[in-house]
């Protein structure tokens, strides 16, 4: 724990008189660090393609994997059936990607060609319906599932492989099923001491009560050495790297009007981003001068739309992005701290399966990617994403030791176990504009704890008043 | 330790009425953090001994908590009467220490956190000199990052160095025209009102186009050209002094424009003192020189004032238009003008227009080029490029593109005698220049 290692450092207390010794001051711990989110980056863009080509990529890398795991979970000897080979009747195994046919999924084509009769529509967290069908789908064919499969708790592109037999009816009666699971994992080498990394998500710059500043302003203070007694100082100077992960800017930054309202309307009005991108930019420079930053795109900040989304411009930060602490990087982003990988998204991925599905706790959500060994797979169906075609960027190849998502409700952790081995620390961060509330990972223990700030406001005091008249 | 600072802070705290935190004590009586929150703590204990005025503090306090069985971290900033309720809830108490001080009963934390950001802000550069924690690898790298951007100037532009460390645009540092907020805008703001300030009192006599880094906003280009005209002759037998003295500039504002990314902080102030001179040089020139421009040619001015708006639209058009990429290329071959000179339209950076003493002139125009930085992303890049064109030529055929070989020669042709006619003459070159197209329309009719 953060505030044990602390206080086993305890120095001379600060309530008392100056002494003639100067303050101390520590160095901070530097990591080895090395990005390795290429695979995320996007050079020469191109819009113009069909998303079928991520399908047949997917599937195409995917397949040998499924296969494999089919055969050890029901035997080497187990029959493996493209679909156009199909008899009825036999048991076999297939492997496919999953299409979920949803009647409330939002169509555009559906909105206009009920254009005119439309009532408006409550606004929906989750499109699953009793109705749903679950599909499989390999190169050529498809074919409706059945039996022993939960339907809700599926996505759409997730790769999977399925045992059981065609019925007469032309559905397939599934018995079991399994995913790709962890994929292989280098191994993580032992630390000698303890040393963290800060994980922040969802600052919210721009939001409309900033009463949370003081919040974000004491997480600032902290991690730059300036709060608290020596002992915490002290600790502080091991946490050897921030990483912002997304909505660094908060959604009242993005004005819905802008894009509708005619030009000469809104020719003298500054965007909303503009200004918190300042504020960001002063923050930023706090931490920068004395920790080095990994800074994430989200949701709502100013890059593009579509997973993977690009670093932030370097113009957009004219005081912090003279420091070489300062790192911008893509959404997911993959890096090596000190031998440890991170690898983590901003949350949209899943925000969007939890909208699909009936999962709801961001952690299962997350375990569940991996497992598929796939970070995004609603994307490109209801997730926006870059066209590819050569390659599916978000198949997980190689496990990660952290393996995080930003923007969730409430803080989690746990560490899961793969089938050779492997280990990975899952972590959802909380929003900190909501919670106030930002996580450590600890590098030598692989263990993560939450770490909250607060300041007082009017309404406790308002409470307790209230609470005294009645 | 003399208790001086008891003093201080009680001024602070009773006389101007702040809100005293430890982090804008540290920063501004310039002592380490935790000596500031141990400062806070003795004008403390000291004030309530002495049991004057009501005094409120506010503390920090930080450790262990569990809640729901999670435990966790937690830092919190709570009023005194809260202290010790609040710490018998945490299961372990790291750090405890005063936050601030401050006459006034606090509602909420809102107020601390504006004490703190202007704190912080007032001393962007040094904002965690005082704090507890090094980090050897946060150096700020501007001179070697500019460097680096020059070398790798993205265009094969004939452009200066200044303006290449723009073209490159992203490798922060660089003070670009618009965006001069952050550290640019608080040191280039910093420096014109030190202008503004010192404008008058200067004596300096340095005949030259200096650059006019507050001034210009609104003086368009062709405000200088009467001015030129007037001194036409004469600048004209003497060009060789001029550009030596244009020479001059380039260091001293580059300089001013390197000022921004000082590694240590008192250099800040040092070259404040270096610095100071030149711009006041430039400021009282620029004065004398519109005044002088106003004075002689008031028929001009007139005319300009009048013209103003038009004054400005081929301008921005030529921009507009401009946008082509192949246009730097276009710009080359009609740029026979020799390098130093470019250097100091790109150093001096800001939108002055410098009326040369030169029979041919240049103007500063607006261009846009977009590229592809390495990041493949799309960078579209505004700047000012000076361009020469002759005065002679946009007589007759204004709207063909100013020609290769320079006019000097023609210029100390012309006789004393004719400089009245000429200066009329200008004033029509003037108008041709600024409606070129629609002038030539007429006269072909």
């Amino acid at each position: 724990m953060f505030s044990d290692l602390s206080a086993q450092k305890q120095g001379s207390s600060l309530l008392c008189r100056p002494s003639e010794d100067q303050g101390p001051v520590f160095d901070r711990m530097s990591l080895a660090y090395s990005p390795c989110s290429e695979r995320y980056t996007v050079g020469e863009r191109s819009f113009s393609r069909q998303y079928a080509h991520i399908y047949a990529a997917r599937l195409m890398q995917m397949r040998p994997l499924l296969s494999e795991r089919a055969k050890q979970k029901w035997g080497s000897d187990v029959l493996i059936r493209k679909l156009c080979d199909l008899q009825t009747g036999e048991q076999c195994c297939i492997v496919g990607t999953l299409f979920k046919r949803m009647d409330l999924q939002p169509s555009i084509l559906k909105e206009i060609s009920e254009e005119h009769n439309l009532l408006p529509q409550p606004a929906r967290v989750k499109f699953i319906n009793e109705t749903d069908e679950l599909i499989l789908e390999d190169e050529l064919q498809r074919i409706k599932l059945e039996g022993n499969i939960y339907r809700d708790k599926c996505v759409t592109g997730s790769v999977i492989a399925i045992y059981g037999a065609e019925k007469n009816d032309g559905k397939f009666t599934v018995e079991d099923f399994c995913m790709a699971d962890l994929p292989p994992q280098s191994p993580r080498p032992t630390l000698s001491s303890d040393r963290f990394v800060l994980l922040v998500s969802g600052l919210g710059l721009g939001s409309t009560h900033a009463d949370s500043m003081l919040g974000l302003q004491l997480l600032v203070d902290m991690v730059t050495g300036q709060l608290g007694d020596q002992g915490e100082q002290s600790s502080a100077a091991t946490i050897s790297r921030v990483l912002l992960v997304g909505n660094l800017l908060s959604q009242n930054t993005q004005d819905a009007d802008a894009a509708t309202k005619p030009k000469y309307l809104t020719k003298k009005t500054q965007a909303g981003s503009v200004e918190a991108i300042r504020l960001l930019d002063e923050m930023l420079l706090q931490l920068v001068a004395s920790v080095p930053v990994d800074v994430m795109p989200g949701q709502y900040d100013p890059t593009n739309f579509t997973l993977p989304q690009q670093a932030l411009h370097r113009c957009m930060f004219p005081l912090s992005s003279v420091y070489p602490t300062l790192q911008l990087v893509t959404n997911p982003h993959q890096s090596h701290i000190d031998g440890v990988r991170f690898l983590g998204t901003s949350g949209q991925n899943v925000c969007d399966i939890q909208r699909y599905s009936s999962m709801d706790d961001h952690l299962e959500i997350l375990e569940d990617t991996l497992r598929l060994r796939h970070l995004a797979p609603t994307a490109p169906d209801t997730l926006g994403c870059y066209p590819f075609y050569q390659k599916d960027p978000f198949i997980l190849e190689e496990c990660p030791h952290v393996y995080f998502s930003g923007m969730a409700p409430t803080f989690q952790s746990k560490l899961i176990k793969g089938p050779d081995g492997q280990e990975c620390l899952l972590v959802t961060i909380p929003d900190f504009n909501s919670t106030q509330t930002a996580c450590l990972v600890n590098l030598r223990t692989l263990t993560c704890e939450p770490i909250s700030f607060s300041a007082f406001s009017a309404d406790e005091d308002e409470d307790s008043e209230m609470n005294v008249s009645h | 330790m003399d208790e001086l600072y008891l003093d201080n802070i009680d001024e602070y705290v009773n006389d101007q009425d702040k809100i005293v935190t430890y982090k804008w004590l540290s920063l501004t009586l310039g002592v380490h953090v935790n000596t500031a929150k141990q400062m806070l703590f003795h004008y403390l204990d000291h004030r309530r001994k002495e049991s004057s005025a009501q005094l409120h503090a506010t503390y920090l306090v930080s450790g262990k908590c569990v809640d729901n069985g999670q435990a966790s971290h937690k830092v919190s900033v709570i009023k005194e009467d809260k202290l010790e309720d609040f710490k018998s809830k945490m299961s372990l108490i790291v750090s405890v220490h005063v936050y601030s001080v401050q006459k006034a009963l606090l509602k909420d934390s809102g107020p601390l956190y504006s004490v703190d950001y202007d704190a912080v802000k007032d001393n962007m550069k040094n904002c965690s000199k005082y704090s507890a924690i090094r980090c050897a690898g946060a150096v700020p790298v501007s001179s070697v990052e500019q460097t680096r951007a020059i070398q790798r100037a993205p265009s094969p532009e004939p452009e200066s160095k200044r303006s290449a460390v723009n073209g490159s645009a992203h490798p922060a540092p660089k003070p670009s025209t618009k965006p001069q907020k952050g550290i640019m805008g608080m040191f280039a703001s910093k420096t014109s009102s030190k202008n503004q300030d010192d404008g008058k009192d200067v004596k300096s006599e340095q005949k030259e186009e200096a650059p006019v880094d507050d001034a210009p906003k609104s003086k368009p280009a062709v405000k200088a050209n009467p001015m030129m005209n007037f001194f036409g002759s004469q600048a004209a037998k003497k060009p060789e002094k001029t550009v030596k003295q244009e020479e001059a500039p380039p260091s001293s504002s580059s300089v001013e424009q390197k000022r921004p990314q000082p590694e240590e902080e008192e250099q800040q102030q040092q070259q404040a003192a270096v610095v100071k001179p030149k711009p006041k040089d430039t400021q009282k020139e620029s004065r004398s020189k519109t005044k002088r421009v106003e004075e002689s040619d008031s028929e001009d001015d007139k005319m300009d004032k009048k013209k103003r708006r038009r004054i400005k639209k081929p301008v921005s058009d030529s921009s507009d238009e401009d946008v082509i990429p192949d246009s730097p290329q276009q710009m080359e071959t009609r740029e026979p003008s020799p390098s130093p000179k470019k250097e100091i339209k790109a150093v001096s950076h800001s939108r002055q227009r410098d009326a040369e003493m030169k029979t041919r002139k240049r103007r500063r125009v607006l261009k846009s080029r977009t590229f592809l930085d390495e990041e493949g992303c799309m960078v579209t890049e505004k700047g000012y490029e000076s361009e020469s064109y002759s005065e002679t030529e946009d007589d007759f055929q204004a709207a063909k593109p100013a020609p290769k070989h320079p006019v000097p020669a023609k210029r100390p042709a012309s006789k004393p005698d004719e400089k009245k006619s000429q200066k009329k003459n200008s004033a029509n070159a003037n108008k041709g220049s600024k409606q070129a197209s629609i002038m030539g329309f007429f006269q072909k009719k």
